[in-house]
């Protein structure tokens, strides 16, 4: 991927929440959602960024896009620092950076007509005049899957994988050149699933696309991702290549959230690595690596020291003391 | 030896703007003695209201239009009065559902809703159902069980809660568990961790499992044999193994081709076209007929039976025709 350049740097994302307490509503703690992490992503690339739920996934997509303000860190888009700009500047550049989200129900105001909310975006940024605007709507919404007469109904009128094709479609007008797809095909059944994967690759391709596809299902995450990168407790576990990530995994984290996909084969029993507890809780992390208290390999280095992430091997980095 | 659980040519009516709308429609199902059965299908094809309907749980806009579910080869679960009931509900079946925080009340603590089912099915005194409720929770691996019994829904993880909801639904001992979708909204650790545990107790306490789920790999792991619905309708139903071996209806075929496809970069990935119709867009036909690529004419007039492929082996489809009709 050498000649390929960054859209996207991510450095030392940082994204506390802070807890307050008492009547003057002093902060007593902080929650670290997202606790410095970098990464970058490649031009027309799919990156996926998994995890459960809790481990920052959606914060750090959502302060990619300053929907939440980072709390330090830099987010470079194009080699320029994103949160340089003012929220007027910002406005300018965002209609290239898009977000669909998971559930389109609530996403999409469902008083305005499909046609309303795809010419929304075009006139709020004073894209196109009124004639071409409408011409627009109709190839987004053609390109996919809706009928010209369907764009006239309201979002309720649709199924949860239209609905899906809606936000899709939203996200696409303004030609955006990076979309974070947070979750956007979980609340989907299987067979409505295929079709909007499917409809999100052709259309990557097709339009020369660059995904942040946050997701916590790892069977789509291996379909659709070209690299992967692991979240636990906000921060990164381990990064790479997809396919190196499934073939061999590094971090026990990583090891045990792949053994623990249900397998569609019932005369194949997986070896399964059951682990012990709960995700602990972020407003009070425990010291040292956040994985140790879960960890089937964990030993006494691991409760004291933080392991710092470093390329193991080329293109694989992992954050664990076994391979230091 | 009967079988624990019967469901007999049942149908299921809405009833919405002054119209029925039939959302079950004539299904068959025999769960035997500590048998794991699952039933799959997507949403909307009615495998919750098949789970409610034998909990006597349906909704009011619902009403089971014919049919009959027999449980322990006497009791006819849809003649019942609601007092009756109550002896059967929690008791001889329970249930788990898939939120455990809606299903908790969150104003009580741990201790008073393990209790209340103790104290509603059995004669024991505070100190005995205080040792059962405790012994309990520790069989489903919560530990400081002491400590937990006097907490709130609300201070306990997904996985927790979870395992309390496990505990409320075993503690009686039942003969039947109906679990629905007990995993979907947890994590895949949390979902491995549960999954173990629940196939560990129900063998311990031999219990059967009515599994209803969306996810073909947790059907692949917990069950045995497997009904697949689709629109309110079972489409198939055979051993596990059978099934995913040797799938036969179109829809179950589409099913397992777009999971199997699912990590294969090198090939599209397989899709069913269209939607799951609504109740109201039904016609006559084969409820599948409208997405199946194999739809001949006599799918969109005339809806099929069941046909035996091979001994416990049954597809709704017309592809089979010349097999033998199990079931109109």
């Amino acid at each position: 991927m050498a000649d390929q350049q960054a859209v996207l740097e991510v450095k030392h994302l940082k994204k506390y929440f802070p807890i307050k307490e008492g009547v003057f509503k002093r902060t007593k703690n902080h929650v670290k959602a997202v606790n410095d992490i970098s990464f970058d992503v490649q031009e027309q690339e799919t990156f996926a960024l998994v995890g459960e739920s809790g481990c920052g996934k959606s914060t750090t997509g959502r302060s990619i896009l300053r929907i939440l303000e980072p709390s330090e860190g830099e987010v470079f888009f194009k080699g320029v620092n994103l949160l340089d700009y003012s929220k007027r500047e910002f406005r300018k550049v965002r209609k290239d950076l898009q977000l669909i989200f998971q559930d389109p129900y609530s996403s999409l105001n469902p008083r305005m007509t499909v046609k309303k909310l795809l010419l929304e975006p075009l006139l709020t940024h004073g894209i196109a005049n009124k004639k071409e605007a409408e011409q627009k709507v109709v190839e987004i919404a053609e390109r996919v899957g809706l009928s010209k007469e369907q764009i006239n109904r309201h979002p309720h009128e649709f199924s949860g994988g239209q609905r899906q094709r809606i936000s899709i479609a939203r996200a696409l007008i303004l030609n955006p050149q990076l979309v974070i797809l947070d979750e956007a095909v979980s609340a989907l059944d299987v067979s409505i699933q295929a079709q909007i994967l499917n409809l999100l690759i052709e259309l990557q391709r097709d339009l020369k696309l660059t995904y942040i596809f946050i997701s916590h299902d790892l069977n789509v995450v291996k379909h659709i991702s070209d690299r992967v990168g692991v979240m636990y407790l906000g921060q990164m576990m381990e990064l790479s290549d997809t396919e190196d990530m499934y073939s061999n995994p590094l971090h026990p984290y990583t090891q045990s959230l792949l053994s623990a996909i249900p397998s569609h084969d019932p005369t194949i029993k997986k070896e399964r690595i059951i682990l012990k507890g709960d995700v602990p809780d972020p407003a009070n992390p425990p010291a040292g690596c956040p994985f140790h208290l879960r960890c089937p390999k964990a030993h006494e280095r691991c409760a004291v020291e933080k392991p710092a992430f470093f390329e193991k091997e080329p293109n694989h980095w992992v954050a664990c003391h076994l391979y230091e | 030896m009967s079988s624990l659980l019967e469901i007999k040519n049942l149908s299921i009516d809405l009833h919405a703007d002054r119209e029925r709308f039939n959302v079950i429609n004539n299904i068959n199902l025999t769960i035997e003695k500590r048998q794991k059965y699952g039933i799959v299908g997507e949403s909307g094809s009615g495998k919750s209201l098949t789970s409610l309907s034998i909990m006597n749980l349906l909704p009011d806009a619902l009403t089971i239009s014919s049919g009959d579910i027999i449980f322990n080869g006497e009791t006819d679960l849809t003649n019942l009065s609601k007092k009756d009931f109550l002896n059967i509900r929690g008791n001889e079946i329970s249930m788990i559902f898939q939120e455990p925080m809606t299903a908790l009340d969150p104003l009580y603590p741990i201790e008073h809703q393990i209790m209340e089912v103790l104290k509603f099915h059995g004669s024991y005194n505070k100190k005995q159902m205080k040792q059962l409720a405790v012994e309990m929770l520790e069989k489903v691996g919560i530990p400081r069980p002491h400590q937990l019994m006097k907490e709130y829904p609300h201070q306990l993880s997904g996985g927790m809660r979870q395992r309390i909801m496990i505990a409320i639904a075993l503690i009686c001992n039942p003969k039947l568990l109906i679990a629905d979708e007990p995993t979907t909204a947890l994590d895949v650790t949390i979902q491995a961790q549960i999954l173990d545990l629940m196939n560990e107790l129900t063998d311990t306490y031999d219990t059967s499992i009515l599994m209803i789920t969306h996810d073909l790999g947790v059907i692949a792991e917990t069950c045995e044999r497997v009904a697949v619905m689709y629109s309110g309708e079972i489409v198939e139903e055979a051993d596990v193994a059978t099934l995913f071996k040797n799938p036969t209806h179109p829809y179950t075929v589409g099913l397992l081709e777009s999971v199997k496809t699912l990590g294969d970069k090198s090939n599209k990935l397989y899709s069913i076209p269209g939607n799951v119709p609504t109740p109201k867009q039904l016609t006559g036909g084969c409820r599948f007929a409208s997405r199946c690529p194999h739809a001949m004419e006599i799918c969109r007039n005339q809806a099929p039976p069941l046909f035996s492929i091979e001994a416990d082996h049954r597809s709704k489809c017309w592809l089979y025709g010349e097999e033998e009709v199990v079931n109109g």
